[in-house]
C-alpha cells in the first residue's frame, strides 16, 4: 500500500452563520491524483480553504505526511508542501507573469527559481513568450495556467486546483487538465476539484462526491463514473 | 520675474517635504487600507528625535535622520503587530479610530515628556543659501528635497527590487493569493506599517531643521499627506512624488500670487484642491482606478 499523504479526519468549519463542512474524512495516498467534486455551495472551497489555511477548522484534524496541520497558518502549510491553486486563479493582476512565478517560489531560499520558471514554461509553453505581460492582461485560460505555475513553484508535494475549468473553452479545459494529469506523473500529487465531474472523473484515479458539507460517495473514478446517483445527479444521464 | 522664479524653488522645495511626509502614509493607505490619522504623530517623534541628538549629543540634523528612520521602524512594527493588526479585518471605520486614537497617545506622551514648549534645531549653516542672480535658494531646504528625492528613490527600489517589496505589493493586491504562496500577512503588514513610520521619521527630522517642534506640530502634515495621495494616486512612489512637489507648488504660488491670499490660507487651499481633485479625477493624477 502506498505512503498516506494527506489524511483529514470529522473536519468541521464554517463562516459564522453555521458550519458548511460536517466532518469530512478524506485519505489522500502520495501520488494520486484525486478529483473532488459536488455542485455549487457543497463546500469544496471551504475544504480547500481549510487545508491551506486560510479558513479555521472548529473541529477534526488533518494530518498531512506525518505533520499535523490542523489550524496551520498558511505559511506553515505552504512550507509543508501543500499548493493550493485558487478559484478564479487570484493572480497578481498587476504584476508580471514573471513576477507572479518568483512569488509562488517565495518561501524558496535555493538558486533554482529560474530553473522551475522554465519547467512551468515546460508544462506550458504558450506561457514562453508572455513572462514579462502584466498578467492581469492574459486570457482566462493563460491566467489559469499562471496560476498552476505560481503553485508548482513552492514546488509542494500535493497540489489542489480549485475549479480550473471555470469560464474556459473546451479546449483549453482540455489542455489544462492534460498538464494536470503531466503534473502528476512527474510525482505531484494533485487534488482536482471540479464541477465539471466528466471532465474531472476522466482525469482522476479516485474521486469524493461533497455534498453538502458531508462526503456522501467516494471510490476509484471508474466506479463514480457508473454509479447511478453520480450519473443522475451530476451526469444529466 | 525673479520673484515668480524664486516662488517657484521654494514651492518645489516645500513640495519636497510634502513628498517626504507622504510617501509612508501612501504606503500604508495603499497596502493595509489603513488612513493613519497617527501619522502626523509619527512625524513629530522623528521630529524630537533628530532635537535630541543635536541638542544632547551634537549631532548634525541630518546624520540623525538614518537613526531616526530605525527609532520609527520599531515603533512602527510594534504598534501594527501589537495593536492595529487586531482590528485590520474590521471595517475602516475601526482602523481611523484607532489610529486617531494612537494619535492623542502620542500626543499626550510628547506633552509629557517635552512638555508645550517650542523647540528648534538651530545649525551654524541655519540660515545660508546660495545665491544665483536675484534669487535664493536656502541650503536646509535644498538638502530636504534632495533627501527626500533620495527616500522616494529608496522606496521605490525597495518596493519594486527587492523579495519583501513585492510580498508586501502581493498583499496589497490580494491578501489570501499572498498568504497561498506563503507569505505572513501579520509580518508584512507590520513591516509595511514600519517602513511607512521610517519615511515619516526621516520627514520629521528634515521638518525639525525648518519649522519650530511642539507636540502638535505633526497635524497639519496628516492633513497634507492625505491632500498629496489624493492629488498623486494611490498605489505608486512615483504619484506620490508628483502630488507632493506640485502641492508645494500650488500652495506657495497661491499663497504669494493670488491677492487676498495669505499663509492663514493654507489649509483653505488644501482642501480646495482636495475637493477639485475628488470632483475631477477621483482617482490622481497618476492613479489607476480601482
Amino acid at each position: 500500500m502506498a505512503e498516506v499523504l494527506l489524511e483529514v479526519r470529522g473536519l468541521t468549519a464554517g463562516y459564522g452563520a453555521g458550519p458548511v463542512l460536517h466532518g469530512v474524512d478524506l485519505d489522500f495516498q502520495a501520488g494520486e491524483l484525486l478529483a473532488l467534486i459536488g455542485a455549487n455551495g457543497a463546500g469544496k472551497s471551504t475544504l480547500l480553504g481549510v487545508l491551506s489555511g486560510l479558513v479555521p477548522p472548529t473541529s477534526g484534524s488533518i494530518l498531512f505526511a506525518g505533520r499535523n496541520l490542523t489550524g496551520a497558518r498558511p505559511e506553515r502549510v505552504v512550507r509543508a508542501g501543500i499548493a493550493h491553486v485558487p478559484q478564479g486563479r487570484r493572480l497578481f493582476a498587476t504584476m508580471t507573469v514573471r513576477q507572479n512565478l518568483v512569488l509562488g517560489a517565495y518561501l524558496r531560499r535555493d538558486r533554482e527559481v529560474q530553473s522551475d520558471i522554465d519547467r512551468v514554461v515546460g508544462y506550458f509553453p504558450a506561457l514562453g513568450d508572455k513572462l514579462q505581460r502584466v498578467a492581469g492582461t492574459l486570457s482566462g485560460g493563460e491566467q489559469q495556467m499562471v496560476a498552476i505555475g505560481r503553485g508548482l513553484m513552492g514546488r509542494p508535494r500535493l497540489l489542489m486546483i480549485d475549479e480550473p475549468s471555470l469560464g474556459l473553452a473546451p479546449k483549453v479545459v482540455e489542455t489544462v487538465i492534460e498538464v494536470c494529469q503531466s503534473i502528476n506523473r512527474d510525482g505531484v500529487s494533485v487534488l482536482l476539484v471540479e464541477q465539471d465531474v466528466v471532465v474531472a472523473l476522466e482525469a482522476a484515479d479516485r474521486g469524493y462526491v461533497l455534498e453538502n458539507g458531508r462526503i456522501a460517495l467516494s471510490g476509484s473514478a471508474r466506479e463514480l463514473q457508473d454509479d447511478p446517483a453520480v450519473r443522475k445527479a451530476y451526469l444529466g444521464v | 520675474m525673479s520673484l515668480f522664479v524664486q516662488q517657484v524653488i521654494l514651492g518645489l522645495m516645500l513640495g519636497g517635504v510634502y513628498v517626504a511626509v507622504a510617501i509612508g502614509f501612501s504606503l500604508v493607505w495603499g497596502v493595509l487600507n489603513i488612513v493613519n490619522l497617527a501619522h502626523g504623530a509619527l512625524v513629530v517623534v522623528g521630529m524630537y528625535a533628530t532635537w535630541f541628538l543635536f541638542t544632547h549629543a551634537g549631532i548634525d540634523p541630518f546624520l540623525t535622520l538614518p537613526l531616526d528612520a530605525v527609532v520609527l521602524f520599531a515603533i512602527g512594527y510594534l504598534v501594527q503587530r501589537g495593536l492595529i493588526n487586531r482590528v485590520i479585518r474590521a471595517p475602516l471605520f475601526f482602523t481611523l479610530l484607532l489610529t486617531f486614537g494612537i494619535n492623542l497617545v502620542l500626543i499626550n506622551l510628547f506633552l509629557l515628556w517635552f512638555k508645550a514648549d517650542f523647540r528648534s534645531v538651530t545649525t551654524s549653516y541655519s540660515g545660508a543659501g546660495l545665491n544665483v542672480g536675484a534669487v535664493t535658494i536656502p541650503y536646509i531646504r535644498l538638502a530636504a528635497l534632495v533627501i527626500a528625492m533620495l527616500l522616494a528613490g529608496a522606496v521605490g527600489f525597495f518596493m519594486n527590487r527587492t523579495r519583501t517589496g513585492f510580498a508586501i505589493q502581493a498583499v496589497g493586491a490580494d491578501k489570501d493569493a499572498a498568504q497561498l504562496v506563503g507569505i505572513d500577512l501579520r509580518h508584512v503588514y507590520a513591516l509595511t506599517f514600519a517602513v511607512g513610520a521610517a519615511c515619516a521619521g526621516v520627514a520629521g527630522g528634515l521638518l525639525s531643521t525648518v519649522q519650530a517642534i511642539s507636540p502638535t506640530a505633526g497635524e497639519p502634515y496628516t492633513l497634507q499627506a492625505f491632500v498629496v495621495v489624493i492629488l498623486g494616486g494611490l498605489g505608486r512612489v512615483s504619484a506620490t512624488v508628483v502630488g507632493g512637489l506640485l502641492f508645494g507648488l500650488i500652495e506657495v504660488l497661491a499663497q504669494s500670487q493670488v491677492p487676498g491670499l495669505g499663509a492663514g490660507w493654507s489649509n483653505a487651499i488644501a482642501f480646495a484642491v482636495l475637493v477639485l481633485v475628488l470632483v475631477l479625477r477621483p482617482q490622481g493624477l497618476l492613479g489607476r482606478l480601482a
